[in-house]
């Protein structure tokens, strides 16, 4: 056993944390020799692969409930070039569209939106992953 | 790539009947060309009132539509089951 791991386990012992905490900290523990491992080796570390899709996975948590079920594949591209339309909405037309955003609590100004940042945005929806557990339904958006 | 088809299924769950269907883009191009060809003039007075230059807006539009290749949506509900691939 590891000396990391032994401290996890003894504060866990001590109560200075949950059982939960300490098996976070457990798997980050976990995680870090092996990407570290393949620096030392002096191998190059795997390039990460560009995710092609969003998905939305809508459950019903195997319970039966007859909720709907829904299952929906966009594709990354499909994102960018839907914020390149919207970065073409004219100036005259942004101006309506603060107000009707601010009316309902959005304070967002599109002026300030520029393509690139869209662009930027949607590269980083690579790591996004939601899931949430409701009595009734599971939804997942991730992207692969 | 763009995308060539567009396959459509609608599943009712009571009566276990199944439509579906498969629309080739190209098929569609062609039958919308005359409406196409109907709403250029309208489009191009439209652009020059209000001075917006239409090939940005086209162009927008035509990724839009080649970024739809591997779309998949799936809906399923006690009552029907809904499928629309883009392929």
């Amino acid at each position: 056993m590891n000396e990391n791991r032994r401290q996890i386990l003894e504060m866990l012992a001590a109560g200075k944390i949950t059982a939960d905490e300490a098996e976070r900290l457990i798997s980050a523990v976990e995680k870090e020799p092996a990407s570290s491992a393949s620096e030392a080796n002096g191998s190059e570390p795997r390039p990460k692969t560009k995710a092609k899709y969003i998905r939305v996975v809508v459950d019903d948590n195997g319970k039966g409930t007859g909720a709907t079920k829904a299952n929906i594949r966009v594709p990354m591209q499909l994102l960018r070039s839907g914020v390149k339309l919207a970065a073409l909405i004219p100036k005259a037309a942004q101006a309506h569209v603060n107000d009707a955003l601010h009316e309902h609590g959005v304070m967002l100004d599109l002026s300030q939106i520029k393509p690139e940042n869209l662009e930027e945005l949607v590269d980083q929806l690579d790591e996004l992953t939601v899931d949430v557990d409701d009595k009734d339904v599971k939804v997942r958006v991730f992207c692969e | 790539m763009i995308p060539y088809a567009a396959a459509i299924r609608i599943r009712n769950e009571q009566s276990r009947g199944t439509q579906r269907w498969i629309i080739p883009f190209w098929l569609a191009g062609l039958l919308l060309l005359p409406v196409a060809v109907l709403l250029l003039p309208l489009t191009i007075v439209v652009c020059a009132v209000a001075r917006i230059n239409p090939f940005p807006i086209l162009h927008a539009f035509w990724q839009i539509f080649v970024a739809l290749k591997g779309t998949v949506v799936e809906v399923d509900d006690p009552h029907y089951s809904v499928s629309v691939e883009v392929s």
